[in-house]
C-alpha cells in the first residue's frame, strides 16, 4: 500500500503534493493510485515508436501536467525533458528517456 | 447556503488536475465538470449567465481550449463570464489573455491559497461589473430599469433637441387580475414574451422602452398618431401561457409632444395620468394627456404643497357618522366611523375622494392618519366628559401605517393621553392592503389586538384577499361595502353577495357593519339577512362634531 512515507522515501515532493490538496492526506494518495491505474505512458511510447511527435507531444504535455501536480519529482524530470524535445518535434532516439521513465514509473508502482 | 454558492465550470481532461481543484474548491463555489470540449458547450449552453467562473485547460481532446475560448467570447451570453486558463506553457498565456481570458494559473499548479485568491479576485472583478450591468438592465425582461432609461431619454433630448416626441405609459388590462388567478410564473412569462415584442417593435416608432414597474412600461418615441395600430401590432395574437390562451388586452396612456423643458419624471407622470384614466376599461384602449388632466395636475399639486400648512392649521376636520345595532326591537348608536373632510380657505370643502387617494400616492397619508386618530380621541374624550357616554369610534389605518414599527405605541400613547381605553378605539384597516405581505399584516394586527384595539377589515368583498387570508386575519368586524349595499335591491347577485359575507362573518364569529344603508327597506332586509350593525344615509350622513352630540343625548 502507498503511504506518505514511501512516496517520500521514493523522493516525491510530497509537502508540495500535499500542499495542492489542502493537506488532504487521503485525496492525495488515492490521486497517485489513480495516476498509477490510468498509465497512459505505452501510448506514449507507441506515439514515439510511430514517429508521431506531433501525438506523443500531446500525451506528454498532459502527462508532465499531472505528474508535477502529483510531485512526483523522480517522474517529473524525466517527463519535463521528454515534453520539451516533443514540443520542438526533435527526431532523436527516445530510448533513453523511455527507460528512465519505465523505471521510475515501475519504483512507483512497486509501492503499492 | 448551498444554494448561494456560486457556480464554477472546471473544464480539464485530466482526472487528477480536475479533483485537485475540486478540492481546493468546493467549500467556496458549486463545481460543474466538463471532460472535453463538447460537454463544455453543453454545459455553458444550459447554465450560461449562472456560472460565475470557467476555469480551462487548453490542452483537450476533441476540441482545443483555444478554440473553446473562442466559441464563448463570440457569444454574448456567454463573453462576460470569466475564464482562467490552466497551463503550463507560458508562450500560449500572453496569446489567451489577447483570446479574452481574465488570467491563468500555471502547471503544476501553485499553491492552493494562491489559486484560491486568484480565483475570487476574478470572481470578484467579474461581479462588480455584473452589478453595473445588472442595474442597467431589468432582471426579469431584460429592458432598461428607469434610472438608465432616464439618461438615455436625456441622451436623445441632447442629439436631437428639436425632434417631436411622445412619452407613452403602456398596460396590461387586469394585471392584478391575472396575477392573482393564474400566479407568477404565467404573469411573469407573459411580461417576458411582452416586453420582447416591445423591444422588437421600437425601431419602427424611433423608440426606446424601460420596463418600470409590474405591467407599466414606458415608452420614449418620434411624435406618432396611428395608437390604434400601435396597440395592434403590440398586442396581436398575444395571449397568457395557459391552456385555454386568454387574450391579453394592452391599454396605453399618451403624453403627445411633450415640452421638454418638463422634468423627465413629469413627462413620463403624465402619460401614466392619462392611462390610468381608462386603466382596466373595457371600451378604452388609449387616452391622450390632455388639458383637463393638466387642471388636475396642477390642482393636485398645489394640494400636496399646501399639506403642511392645512395640517398645521386645522384646516382638516373630522366628521362622524354614526353606526347603529339593528338586531335589537330598535336601532341602538353602537359606535361612530371618524371621517375627515379638508375645509380649504380658497377651494371649500374637498372630497376625501380626491385627496385621500392622492396622499397615499406621495405618501403623506400617515401623517393624515395621526392627525385624524389624535382628532377623534380627544374628541371622543370630550364626549366622555361632557356626556358620560362610551361611544367607541372608527378611524382609518392605512396600509403604510401597518408597517411602521412604531405604530402601537403611538395609538396606544394617543389612547393614553386622552384617558381612553384601547376598545374605545376601533381600527379600520381595508381588505385590499391585506393582499401583500400578508405575514407582517397579520403579525401586526395580533399586535394591535393584543394591546386591546379592535380591528374592522373595511370594504370587504372588494379587495383581493383569499379566504384562507381572512381566516388567518384576527379581526372583530367586517364592514359590507356599500357597493353591495346599493345594489342589493337592483341585482339578485349582490344580494347573495351580502348573504354570503354575513356567512363569512358568522363563520368567523364577528359581527358585520353595513356601510351605504340608505332606505328603510334596506335596513329591514339586512336585518333579515343577520346584518349586526348599519351605517349610511338612512340614519345619518357624516356630521361634525356639534351635530352629532344629538345622537349621544338622544340615547338614553
Amino acid at each position: 500500500m502507498i503511504t506518505i512515507e514511501s512516496l517520500r522515501k521514493y523522493g516525491a515532493n510530497v509537502d508540495e503534493g500535499l500542499q495542492r490538496c489542502v493537506s488532504n492526506e487521503q485525496l492525495y494518495l488515492t490521486l497517485v493510485n489513480r495516476f498509477l491505474d490510468q498509465n497512459t505512458f505505452p501510448d506514449l511510447k507507441a506515439a514515439i515508436l510511430d514517429h508521431d511527435l506531433e501525438k506523443a507531444f500531446h500525451i506528454a504535455h498532459s502527462l508532465k501536467g499531472v505528474i508535477g501536480n502529483l510531485s512526483l519529482s523522480p517522474l517529473y524530470d524525466v517527463i519535463y525533458q521528454l515534453t520539451e524535445l516533443l514540443r520542438n518535434r526533435t527526431e532523436m532516439d527516445y530510448s533513453d528517456y523511455i527507460q528512465r521513465y519505465e523505471m521510475s514509473y515501475s519504483l512507483l508502482a512497486a509501492l503499492r | 447556503m448551498n444554494k448561494n454558492k456560486r457556480k464554477i465550470l472546471i473544464v480539464e481532461d485530466e482526472f487528477v488536475n480536475r479533483e485537485i481543484l475540486k478540492n481546493i474548491l468546493l467549500d467556496d463555489f458549486e463545481i460543474f465538470e466538463a471532460e472535453d470540449g463538447e460537454t463544455a458547450v453543453e454545459l455553458l449552453e444550459s447554465k450560461k449567465s449562472d456560472l460565475s467562473l470557467i476555469l480551462l485547460d487548453l490542452f483537450l481532446p476533441k476540441m482545443s481550449g483555444l478554440e473553446l475560448l473562442n466559441i464563448i467570447q463570440a457569444n454574448p451570453e456567454l463573453n462576460n463570464i470569466p475564464v482562467i486558463v490552466l497551463t503550463s506553457d507560458k508562450e500560449l498565456e500572453v496569446q489567451c489573455l489577447q483570446y479574452g481570458a481574465s488570467d491563468f494559473i500555471s502547471k503544476p499548479y501553485p499553491d492552493s491559497s494562491i489559486i484560491k485568491a486568484r480565483i475570487n479576485r476574478v470572481v470578484e472583478l467579474f461581479e462588480d461589473r455584473q452589478t453595473i450591468k445588472s442595474t442597467e438592465r431589468d432582471a426579469l425582461t431584460r429592458l432598461y430599469t428607469r434610472e438608465y432609461f432616464y439618461k438615455y431619454v436625456a441622451d436623445e433630448d441632447k442629439t436631437n433637441p428639436n425632434a417631436e416626441k411622445d412619452a407613452i405609459a403602456i398596460g396590461i388590462r387586469s394585471f392584478h387580475i391575472i396575477k392573482e388567478r393564474f400566479g407568477t410564473s404565467i404573469s411573469d412569462s407573459l411580461l417576458v414574451r411582452f416586453s420582447k415584442r416591445l423591444k422588437k417593435l421600437m425601431p419602427s416608432i424611433s423608440g426606446m422602452v424601460c420596463h418600470l414597474e409590474a405591467d407599466t412600461f414606458i415608452v420614449y418615441a418620434q411624435h406618432f398618431e396611428d395608437y390604434e395600430d400601435f396597440i395592434e401590432r403590440l398586442s396581436q395574437d398575444l395571449s397568457l401561457d395557459n391552456e385555454s390562451k386568454t387574450p391579453i388586452k394592452l391599454q396605453i396612456g399618451i403624453y403627445q409632444n411633450v415640452d421638454k423643458n418638463l422634468d423627465i419624471d413629469v413627462r413620463f407622470e403624465r402619460a401614466k395620468i392619462a392611462l390610468n384614466k381608462i386603466r382596466d376599461s373595457v371600451v378604452k384602449n388609449y387616452f391622450i394627456f390632455d388639458d383637463k388632466l393638466k387642471e388636475k395636475e396642477l390642482f393636485e399639486e398645489e394640494l400636496l404643497e399646501e399639506f403642511n400648512a392645512a395640517i398645521n392649521e386645522k384646516q382638516f376636520v373630522v366628521f362622524y357618522q354614526p353606526k347603529f345595532n339593528i338586531q335589537g326591537e330598535a336601532p341602538k348608536l353602537a359606535s361612530a366611523e371618524a371621517l375627515v373632510r379638508w375645509k380649504h380657505p380658497q377651494k371649500g370643502l374637498i372630497s376625501p375622494g380626491i385627496f385621500i387617494p392622492l396622499f397615499e400616492e406621495k405618501g403623506l397619508i400617515q401623517q393624515l392618519d395621526l392627525y385624524v386618530w389624535k382628532e377623534a380621541a380627544s374628541q371622543m374624550r370630550k364626549w366622555q366628559e361632557k356626556y358620560h357616554k362610551h361611544v367607541p369610534v372608527s378611524v382609518n389605518v392605512s396600509r403604510i401605517d401597518l408597517f411602521d414599527p412604531t405604530l402601537v405605541e403611538t395609538l396606544l400613547d394617543i389612547v393614553k393621553e386622552n384617558g381612553l381605553e384601547t376598545k374605545d378605539l376601533l381600527l379600520e384597516i381595508t381588505e385590499s392592503a391585506c393582499t401583500e405581505h400578508v405575514d407582517v399584516i397579520i403579525d401586526k394586527t395580533n399586535a394591535l389586538r393584543q394591546a386591546g384595539f379592535k380591528i374592522e377589515i373595511d370594504d370587504f368583498g372588494t379587495g383581493y384577499s383569499s379566504l384562507s387570508m381572512i381566516n388567518k386575519l384576527p379581526l372583530d368586524a367586517l364592514k359590507i361595502d356599500m357597493i353591495f349595499t346599493r345594489n342589493a335591491f337592483t341585482s339578485e347577485n349582490d344580494n347573495k353577495m351580502i348573504k354570503i359575507i354575513i356567512d363569512i362573518a358568522s363563520y368567523l364569529k364577528v359581527p358585520t357593519i353595513a356601510e351605504g344603508v340608505e332606505t328603510k327597506e334596506q335596513v329591514a332586509v339586512l336585518r333579515e339577512l343577520g346584518c349586526d350593525i348599519v351605517q349610511g344615509y338612512y340614519f345619518s350622513k357624516p356630521v361634525p362634531n356639534e351635530e352629532f352630540a344629538a345622537f349621544l343625548t338622544a340615547e338614553k
